[in-house]
């Protein structure tokens, strides 16, 4: 199955396989063990992903493995950093292919969804197991989900004075830290089928504080 | 830090019972686990640990706990109907939806105040943990969406709500709790009760109803 907007590390399976591509080909070890990674976790949990798990998947030796990384969780961090660059960037092109604000935050929210449908593994890798990789991976997960604020925040933007006053310093804080744990218990509990089906209401919980219930219902429930 | 109840010794005995000084252990025990765990982060955390901070033997946690994973999940389940029963014995007497909301979270921001150690517990490092934790977690969740829920029956529009709305609140909510644990910010976490109670109204009762319960006095 070709999909050529994937970065090399996460180039797309066939259906039926876990995590990342064997087959896929690249002079690149660091891309392979990253790969490796995904593969590794997605079978064993990365409590129980070990080194040799992980060059096995990646087919290469131990000692490469070394030359790039200090640790399993060194790589996990970059697997993670991976995962979420290409998240972000689909995120980003959608929310920033529409006009208007009400659906670019749908369009955004739309394609978060979409990924990790499509990608259950590394939906896990990055919700899950993120939170048993170590203290930087916490961080980053953190700051990954702090990062959403700035397209909430922009929805301020010339909107009447009663409504700002309805506004406070958290609310974003609060809509995001919201939507991502409607999204990540469902990953948690491997239910990822119904993560699309949460559009609407994600979408109508998150422009409710800008455009009201009635106008953020439309938005949330347009095809 | 006790637990909330503790039996007595039975009128007529004079000397501690052996429930009585089993239950405070598992009491020093659960502390001890919960200041390390927030220091350290529940994975770095050993039984060692745990037993040097307690003051007690080795010995003595196995007989109350099989392993680090079951005092975790035994202080996780204190630390979280610790918190419902404030939050349950504020709102309890409230006829009002809006204001038990209000009442409710101010018992809970309070209990986070008081008790971070204890919050991060069953807030923070609870997804870390264990299966059984991310499972207990989940049910205490369920507890918290029920008494959201019956907003439903107040507000105008009820009906309409989306389905998930009060996950996605309490969601909200915690995330920012968490935030401020994470930041070592315990302190000021009660001033974020006005803002909190109109975020969490604001889907039942519009901005200015919301507002209303939430500056008021």
């Amino acid at each position: 199955m070709d999909s050529p907007e994937y970065p090399p590390e996460l180039a797309r399976l066939p259906p039926g396989r876990h995590g990342l591509p064997r087959e896929f080909v690249s002079r690149n070890q660091r891309e392979r063990l990253i790969a490796g990674l995904a593969e590794a976790v997605a079978e064993n949990g990365y409590a129980n992903t070990t080194i040799a798990h992980i060059t096995r998947h990646a087919a290469v030796s131990r000692r490469t493995f070394y030359e790039h990384f200090a640790s399993k969780d060194e790589c996990f961090v970059a697997a993670y950093d991976t995962v979420m660059a290409e998240l972000r960037r689909r995120v980003d092109e959608a929310f920033n292919e529409e006009e208007e604000w009400p659906r670019a935050v749908r369009a955004g929210i739309a394609a978060m969804l979409e990924f990790l449908t499509a990608e259950p593994h590394l939906a896990r890798l990055s919700m899950v197991e993120a939170l048993v990789a170590g203290p930087v991976v916490v961080e980053r997960y953190d700051a990954a989900i702090q990062d959403l604020v700035p397209y909430f925040a922009a929805g301020r933007k010339g909107r009447p004075a009663e409504v700002l006053a309805g506004l406070s310093p958290s609310t974003e804080e609060a809509l995001v830290g919201g939507m991502v744990s409607l999204i990540s218990r469902r990953v948690f509990a491997e239910r990822t089928a119904e993560l699309e089906s949460l559009l609407p209401d994600l979408v109508e919980f998150a422009l409710t504080p800008y455009l009201g219930s009635a106008e953020a219902a439309k938005v949330a429930r347009q095809g | 830090m006790a637990p909330k109840s503790t039996p007595r010794p039975l009128p007529g005995q004079h000397q501690l019972s052996r429930e009585f000084i089993a239950q405070h252990q598992r009491a020093r025990i659960i502390n001890a686990l919960a200041l390390e765990v927030s220091e350290k982060g529940y994975r770095k955390v050993t039984v060692a640990d745990i037993v040097k901070r307690a003051g007690i033997a080795r010995n003595t946690f196995y007989e109350n706990f099989g392993s680090k994973e079951d005092s975790f999940l035994a202080a996780q389940q204190f630390a979280m109907s610790a918190a419902l029963n404030r939050v349950v014995e504020a709102a309890g007497e409230i006829d009002d939806w809006s204001y038990r909301v209000k009442a409710g979270l101010a018992a809970f921001l309070r209990f986070v105040a008081e008790e971070p150690a204890l919050a991060r517990t069953c807030m923070v490092e609870a997804l870390a943990a264990a299966p059984t934790s991310v499972r207990y977690y989940e049910e205490s969740l369920q507890a918290f969406i029920s008494l959201f829920r019956l907003g439903r029956d107040v507000s105008p529009h009820g009906q309409e709500l989306p389905e998930t709305l009060e996950e996605a609140l309490i969601g909200g909510v915690f995330w920012i709790l968490y935030q401020r644990l994470l930041d070592a910010e315990a302190d000021g976490i009660e001033e974020l009760l006005p803002e909190l109670v109109e975020f969490a109204l604001m889907p039942y009762l519009g901005a200015e109803g919301a507002r209303a319960v939430a500056t008021a006095g």
